[in-house]
């Protein structure tokens, strides 16, 4: 397979991607409302909190920022595809494309590239518009930081995307893989930085966030993007982690995949 | 170029948790499970040249999806070995599976919420099928299957028998060389049923495709397979000729009848077997050998007003087949 052979293929799974979606405009809005809900609330509770003081070095604007690029970064890197492979196994959807000389990962990746310019350039509106009216949730013009932030988004996607999908791999051993992943997604809200800026949590707990993977799907290309993280050290070693965990969670796919194959082959679906 | 298949010994065993009934049993799974041994398929071996179509029979639970799955890949065996189109099924990867096509009649590949040109589309480009053999092969199958009217509708709006076409449609664009089909017709009314049939046979003959199909419905087979393979209990029963089977296992004739008045019950029982009787009509089952002459001694005998010989019906053979009646066709039944 050559490179435009593989173009071919992902742009002719990203239309199909696309025109499905079509099909569901209104459930597509729908979730589009509550990804902006969710910020939206958190913001409006930091802003009662803060008052005309700062918390942690937060004052009602910095919250509005930080919340704003949240909602921003979170339609980027949301990850639904724990409840499709659980679906494609379980139910035996799996088989007809572990018969095809694609791996299905393909389907998902294409899928997720789809939605996520959609609904990415949609959010990009909404804070445009918002910022137009609403100076505390502008940013400034800087390319420079925002190319960082933009590669911080991608690999926080590819992370978020890993955990989610490998955990609908589990499909493969047990009927709890979603389950698995509820658990996951309540950890990740407060470790990823979605109720408060990783910095208002205990040192203790933001100690332990720093270490694992739930900040650099979220919280991290967050704050390039607000501009919190500034210094090259800070930069420097939020990618490092980005990066390791990319690796790791990569490795696990492998792992994971490959012997969930194996049982698959061995036991059925 | 067509592609054969060879499977030696195939065998798969499972192992499934047996839990009990209720919330005790439920516990008792837990802490201690129990498992059962279920034999799926044992030692099967057979042989398909290739452009053959081999019929793969046998009722629910027998071991025909199984085997099929083993051969395109998606399970390992517990032991044996197969050999499809050249390749090692479980290590042949994305060439070997760019040469066979696997139609699962109860699961669909069809993009349910879109028109079926876009699933064809997809394949295209997961094949990677060039545009020129794309549009050639497109058109063939939409005149085979006659498509033209349900291309551009959703998916979720076709009936069976055109979601089927469809499927099968989007497993053909590559082209290839072997295809093995899971319950084609499952579910489709006589008409659709006829027309996959003829389908399938028009491919065979025009590509040299070699096919294997299961199906419980005795029709594809007696259309399509002049070969049938029969499995029960994930044991090969029979491989060889469906009219071979016939005589092999049933090795009578029927008379059919329409007798004239006075003609009794008791007064046909001498002839042979009384298989029905309704007058005028009735049906005599006799051995093959002695057709000849009862038919003659009935004409004679008795006021016959119509009178036809046929092969008893092979949904009944194969009935017998399974039910283990052809004790037969285990000792040694299996053609070489």
């Amino acid at each position: 397979m050559s490179l435009r052979d593989w173009a071919r293929r992902y742009a002719a799974l990203m239309r199909a991607g696309w025109l499905v979606d079509l099909q569901y405009r209104a459930a597509i809005v729908l979730w589009l409302i509550l990804g902006v809900a969710q910020p939206l609330l958190m913001l409006a509770i930091w802003w009662g909190v803060a008052g005309t003081d700062e918390v942690q070095g937060y004052d009602r604007a910095a919250f509005a920022r930080y919340f704003f690029a949240l909602m921003f970064v979170d339609q980027l890197t949301l990850a639904w595809d724990v409840w499709y492979i659980d679906r494609w196994i379980r139910e035996g959807e799996i088989n007809f494309r572990l018969a095809r000389p694609l791996n299905p990962i393909h389907e998902a990746i294409a899928d997720n590239l789809a939605y996520k310019g959609k609904t990415g350039l949609a959010m990009a509106v909404v804070w445009l518009a918002v910022a137009a009216v609403w100076p505390a949730v502008r940013l400034p013009f800087e390319p420079g930081r925002w190319a960082l932030a933009a590669l911080a988004i991608a690999l926080a996607a590819a992370i978020r995307f890993l955990t989610s999908y490998v955990t609908g791999l589990l499909a493969f051993w047990t009927t709890r893989a979603t389950a698995l992943y509820e658990l996951h997604w309540g950890i990740s809200l407060f470790l990823s930085g979605r109720i408060a800026p990783l910095s208002l949590l205990p040192p203790g707990v933001s100690a332990v966030a720093a270490v694992l993977w739930f900040p650099y799907m979220l919280a991290f290309p967050v704050e390039v993007l607000t501009g919190t993280v500034a210094t090259t050290e800070e930069l420097v070693r939020g990618f490092a982690w980005q990066l390791a965990w990319l690796a790791l969670w990569s490795l696990a796919y492998r792992l994971v995949w490959r012997q969930g194959l194996k049982r698959y082959g061995a036991v059925g679906g | 170029m067509a592609a054969g298949i060879v499977a030696e010994n195939l065998t798969k065993y499972y192992r499934v948790k047996v839990r009990e009934p209720g919330l005790r049993g439920a516990l008792r799974a837990v802490v201690r499970p129990h498992y059962r041994e279920v034999r799926a398929v044992e030692g099967v071996s057979f042989r398909i040249e290739p452009g053959e179509v081999v019929g793969f029979l046998g009722p629910n639970g027998a071991g025909k999806t199984t085997t099929l799955k083993m051969l395109t890949g998606l399970l390992y065996p517990t032991s044996g070995r197969a050999e499809v189109a050249g390749f090692d099924p479980w290590t042949g990867g994305a060439r070997f599976r760019s040469r066979f096509a696997l139609v699962l009649g109860s699961k669909q590949q069809l993009i349910w919420d879109l028109p079926p040109e876009e699933t064809f589309l997809l394949n295209r480009a997961i094949y990677g099928i060039t545009e020129a053999d794309y549009r050639r092969t497109l058109d063939e199958l939409v005149e085979l299957l006659r498509l033209e009217n349900v291309l551009g509708k959703p998916v979720r709006q076709l009936s069976q028998g055109e979601r089927m076409k469809c499927e099968l449609a989007a497993a053909l664009l590559h082209r290839p060389e072997l295809l093995f089909l899971d319950e084609p017709t499952l579910g489709l009314d006589l008409a659709a049923q006829e027309t996959i049939r003829g389908f399938v046979r028009d491919y065979n003959q025009r590509h040299g495709a070699t096919v294997l199909l299961t199906s419980h419905y005795m029709a594809d087979v007696t259309a399509l397979a002049p070969r049938v393979l029969i499995i029960n209990r994930g044991r090969l029963l029979y491989d060889g000729a469906l009219a071979a089977l016939a005589e092999r296992i049933a090795p009578v004739k029927r008379i059919e009848l329409v007798v004239g008045d006075g003609v009794t019950a008791e007064g046909l029982r001498r002839f042979g077997e009384l298989r029905a009787f309704d007058p005028p009509r009735a049906t005599l089952e006799v051995p093959r050998r002695q057709v000849a002459g009862v038919s003659a001694r009935l004409l004679a005998e008795l006021p016959i007003v119509d009178l036809s010989i046929h092969d008893p019906p092979i949904e009944e053979v194969i009935q017998r087949a399974f039910a283990g009646e052809a004790g037969a066709l285990l000792a040694g039944g299996v053609e070489p």
